[in-house]
C-alpha cells in the first residue's frame, strides 16, 4: 500500500521499518517492523522488559532513547528527525503510562495551548525556528474551547472540576488514565498510542477508561493498545494483535489470538516460537 | 552658592543639609543624627561577615551617590498601576523621588482613626506614634550598616496605623517611584496594627532602568499588636543598575497573625532581610518570597524565623527563578529560643535554573533552643526543569520554550495566587511570563 505522501486522499499510516533503539548503551529494540493505518486498532502485547514502552517513547522521539537503525513515518515524512512536540501537532498522540505531574499548571489551560499548538500542525517545509522561538499561534477564542472541553468531558464523563485542578497532581491512578483519553480527545491525533493505559486501574476504571477510549475510536484515528493483559482488549476490540518478545514482534494475529495469548502465557507461546525457530535453521 | 543637588557622597555634610532642609521635629533631627554616627561606628560589611559572605560591595561606590536632590518631574500620569484603575481601594499613595504626588483615604476610615499617609506628612501631624515606633522597637539604626545609614537619610514612605478592633476589608496601596539614576532611594514603610485590628497592604518600588548606578536602601517596619492581622506584600521592580539593601521585619505580638510576602524582580544587586520576631505567644506568620533573576542579577537574602514566645508558628516559602548568569543566594535560620514551646516552624528555599551559569544557594539553618516544640523542619532545592515534565508537555505539541514557560508559571504559580490585589496577581503574572519568554530549559 503507498502511504500518503503526496496524496492527500491516501490513508494516514505509521510505517516503522526494522526499528533499532537501545537506552544508555543498550540495545532494546531489535528490528521492530509495523504499518498501522488510521481507522485501525492494534494491540501490542509482549511480557515485562520485551521493548513495549521503549517503542512507545521512541516513536513519540523521547530524547532518552538513540535509535542506532531503521525508520519511522508518519504521513510520509521521517519524524525520527523531528521533536516531540512536531510528531504531536503532527498528529501522533502518546497516553502515558506513567504521565508526569506538573504542579501549578491547570488542566484547562495546558490543554488550550495544546489545542492550540495541534491546530498549527507541523509543516516540514517550514524554515526551521530559532532555539527558544515562541511560535505565533492563532489564539483560540475562549467560547470555542470552552465548547469543545464541555462537549469532551461530557463524553468521557470527566467532572468539571478536573479543568481547575493541576495536571495529574494529587490524581488518582483512574483520574490520570482520564486526563490523558481527555487530551486524547480534545487533541483529535490521527495516530493514538496507549501506553499500558490498562495498568494499575480496577475493573471500573478500565471500563470508564475504555469506554473513553471507543467514544474516541473512529476511521480518522490509529490506535496502537499496548498492554501486558489482554482485559483491556475485552473493551477495546483489535484489529490486530502482535506479540512483542526481546525487542521484536514474534507473532501476529487477529482478535482471537489476544485470547490465546493469555490462555497460554507468554512462556509456552515464546518457547513454543523458539522451537520452531530452531526447527526451521 | 553651589547647587544641593550636586551632592554627592553619604557625609556629615550631607546629612546637616539634609536636615536643615526638612523641617523635622527636634527629636527627628536628633534621630537622623544618632542614626549617623551609628552609621560611621559600623564598618562597611566585607566578604569576611557570615551574613555578606556570598556578596562582594567592593564594587559598590557610595560616594558617587547623590544621598537627596531634587524631585525629578513626573510624567503627569497617574502613579496608580493601569491595571488597578478601577479597582477599589481602602486608601492610595504615589510618592516620586520621596515626593507624595498622589494621595486618598477613604473617609470612613478617616473617621474611624486610620492614618494612612506619607511619613514626612506623619511625622508632623503624628508625632507621637512616629516617635514611639519609627525605628525604635522593630528596625532601629543599630541593626547594621544600610540601616543606620537609612536612620539618617531617610527620605520619605508610607505610615500606616489602624486603631484597636478596626478590620479594614479594602487593600492599601503604595508606589514608590524613583529616578535612582545616581541617585538615592531611601523609603521607609511603617505599619502599626492595633490590637484586633485588621489591614492589607501591597507596595510597589519602581524605577525606569537608569543611566547611572542608582542605591536604595529600605526598611519596613510592621508592627502587629495583640491579635491583629496583616497581609503585607512588597514588590520591588527597580532598574537594572539599581544597588539595593532592604531590611523587612515584623514584630508579632500575643495571637497576631501576618502574611509577609516579597516579590523581587528588579535592580543589580539586592541584599536583604526577612524577619520575623514572634513576641507573644499564639502568633503566626506566613513568609512568602518569590524571585526572578536573570542576566548577572545577584540576590542575597536572609530570612529569620525568630520564635520568643509560645505555641507561634511559622511557616516560610521562598521561591526563585535562575537564569543565565544570575545568581541567587538564599540563608534562613529558625531560631527557637527557651520560651518558644509548643512551636512550629517550617522553612522551604526552591529554586529553578533555567541555564547552566545561572547558580543558586540555598543554606538553611536551625537554632533549637527548646525541647518541647510541636515541629521543625526545613528543605531546600536547587534544580533544574525535569525533563519528564518537559517531554510530557512537549508530547502535547508544545514546543521546549513553551514548555518551558509553563513549567516555570506552574513552579511560581503557589506564590502568585497567594497575593490579595486581583489585578496585581495579574500584572506580576504578565511579568514573569514575559521574563521567561522564549527562553528554553537547558
Amino acid at each position: 500500500m503507498e502511504n500518503s505522501n503526496g496524496n492527500p486522499n491516501a490513508p494516514v499510516q505509521l510505517i516503522i521499518k526494522d526499528l533499532h533503539a537501545s537506552v544508555e548503551g543498550k540495545e532494546i529494540l531489535r528490528g521492530v517492523n509495523l504499518t498501522i493505518t488510521q481507522g485501525e486498532t492494534h494491540a501490542l502485547m509482549g511480557p515485562n522488559g520485551s521493548g513495549k514502552s521503549t517503542l512507545a517513547n521512541v516513536i513519540m522521539g523521547h530524547p532518552k532513547y538513540e535509535v542506532t537503525q531503521g525508520e519511522i513515518l508518519f504521513k510520509g515524512i521521517n519524524i525520527l528527525e523531528l521533536s516531540a512536540d512536531k510528531r504531536a501537532r503532527l498528529g501522533i498522540f502518546l497516553a502515558f503510562q506513567y504521565p508526569s505531574s506538573v504542579p501549578g499548571v491547570s488542566v484547562g489551560n495546558f490543554l488550550r495551548r495544546a489545542v492550540e499548538a495541534k491546530r498549527e500542525g507541523y509543516d516540514p517545509n517550514a524554515p526551521a525556528a530559532p532555539s527558544g522561538e515562541m511560535p505565533k499561534r492563532k489564539g483560540m477564542p475562549p467560547a470555542e474551547f470552552r465548547k469543545l472541553l464541555n462537549q469532551k468531558m461530557q463524553l468521557l464523563k470527566v467532572d468539571n472540576t478536573f479543568i481547575s485542578r493541576y495536571i495529574n497532581e494529587g490524581f488518582s491512578g483512574g483520574e490520570k488514565k482520564r486526563a490523558e483519553i481527555l487530551q486524547m480527545a480534545m487533541l483529535q491525533p490521527e495516530m493514538a498510542i496507549l501506553d499500558e493505559t490498562d495498568s494499575g486501574l480496577d475493573v471500573d476504571a478500565l471500563r470508564i477508561v475504555s469506554e473513553g477510549v471507543n467514544a474516541v475510536r473512529g476511521p480518522n484515528l490509529g490506535v496502537l493498545i499496548i498492554t501486558h493483559y489482554q482485559r483491556i482488549l475485552d473493551y477495546i476490540t483489535p484489529d490486530v494483535v502482535h506479540v512483542m518478545y526481546k525487542g521484536r514482534i514474534v507473532k501476529s494475529g487477529g482478535r482471537e489470538f489476544a485470547l490465546e495469548v493469555d490462555k497460554q502465557g507468554y512462556e509456552l507461546l515464546i518457547q513454543a516460537l523458539e522451537e520452531d525457530e530452531a526447527a526451521t535453521v | 552658592m553651589t547647587a544641593p543637588t550636586a551632592r554627592r557622597g553619604f557625609t556629615e555634610e550631607a546629612v546637616t543639609e539634609l536636615i536643615a532642609r526638612r523641617a523635622e521635629p527636634d527629636w527627628m533631627r536628633a534621630r537622623r543624627l544618632d542614626a549617623w554616627n551609628t552609621y560611621q561606628q559600623i564598618p562597611m560589611p566585607t566578604r569576611f561577615d557570615e551574613e555578606w559572605r556570598r556578596t562582594d560591595l567592593r564594587n559598590l561606590k557610595l560616594d558617587d551617590v547623590q544621598p537627596f536632590g531634587e524631585v525629578h518631574p513626573t510624567s503627569g500620569g497617574s502613579l496608580v498601576p493601569e491595571a488597578e484603575r478601577e479597582e477599589q481601594m481602602a486608601g492610595f499613595l504615589g510618592l516620586q523621588d520621596g515626593r507624595p504626588v498622589e494621595y486618598r483615604l477613604d473617609d470612613s476610615l478617616k473617621a474611624k482613626g486610620v492614618i494612612f499617609t506619607d511619613l514626612a506628612t506623619a511625622v508632623r501631624e503624628h508625632g507621637d506614634l512616629i516617635r514611639e515606633y519609627f525605628m525604635t522597637r522593630c528596625v532601629p539604626a543599630s541593626d547594621g550598616k544600610f540601616a543606620a545609614l537609612h536612620g539618617a537619610f531617610w527620605e520619605n514612605g508610607a505610615f500606616l496605623y489602624v486603631p484597636r478592633g478596626v478590620t479594614v476589608e479594602l487593600p492599601f496601596r503604595t508606589i514608590v517611584a524613583s529616578s535612582l539614576d545616581g541617585t538615592a532611594s531611601l523609603a521607609h514603610t511603617l505599619i502599626v496594627l492595633d490590637e484586633g485590628s485588621q489591614a492589607t497592604f501591597a507596595e510597589d518600588f519602581t524605577s525606569p532602568t537608569a543611566q547611572r548606578a542608582g542605591f536604595s536602601t529600605r526598611v519596613t517596619e510592621l508592627i502587629l499588636k495583640q491579635g491583629a492581622n496583616l497581609h503585607y506584600v512588597g514588590v520591588q521592580r527597580w532598574g537594572r543598575k539599581v544597588n539595593d539593601f532592604h531590611t523587612e521585619r515584623v514584630l508579632l505580638g500575643r495571637d497576631s497573625t501576618v502574611t509577609l510576602q516579597t516579590v523581587e524582580f528588579g535592580s543589580q544587586l539586592s541584599k536583604g532581610r526577612v524577619e520575623a520576631i514572634l513576641q507573644g505567644d499564639g502568633a503566626s506568620a506566613k513568609l512568602l518570597g518569590l524571585y526572578l533573576e536573570d542576566g548577572t542579577q545577584h540576590f542575597d537574602r536572609y530570612t529569620l524565623q525568630d520564635h520568643n514566645a509560645s505555641s507561634g508558628m511559622s511557616d516560610l516559602l521562598f521561591k526563585g527563578v535562575v537564569t543565565d548568569k544570575a545568581r541567587s543566594v538564599f540563608s534562613g535560620l529558625i531560631r527557637v529560643s527557651p520560651d518558644g514551646k509548643k512551636t512550629a516552624a517550617y522553612q522551604q528555599n526552591r529554586n529553578l535554573l533555567l541555564s547552566r551559569t545561572a547558580r543558586a544557594d540555598s543554606i538553611p539553618n536551625l537554632e533549637i533552643g527548646c525541647n518541647d516544640i510541636v515541629g521543625c523542619s526545613h528543605g531546600a532545592t536547587v534544580g533544574k526543569v525535569d525533563e519528564e515534565q518537559l517531554f510530557y508537555l512537549m508530547c502535547r505539541g508544545l514546543n521546549r520554550a513553551e514548555a518551558t514557560q509553563l513549567i516555570v508559571e506552574g513552579f511560581v504559580d503557589p506564590l502568585v495566587e497567594a497575593v490579595p490585589i486581583l489585578p496585581l496577581r495579574a500584572a506580576l503574572r504578565a511579568e514573569i511570563s514575559a521574563r521567561v519568554r522564549g527562553r528554553e530549559a537547558d
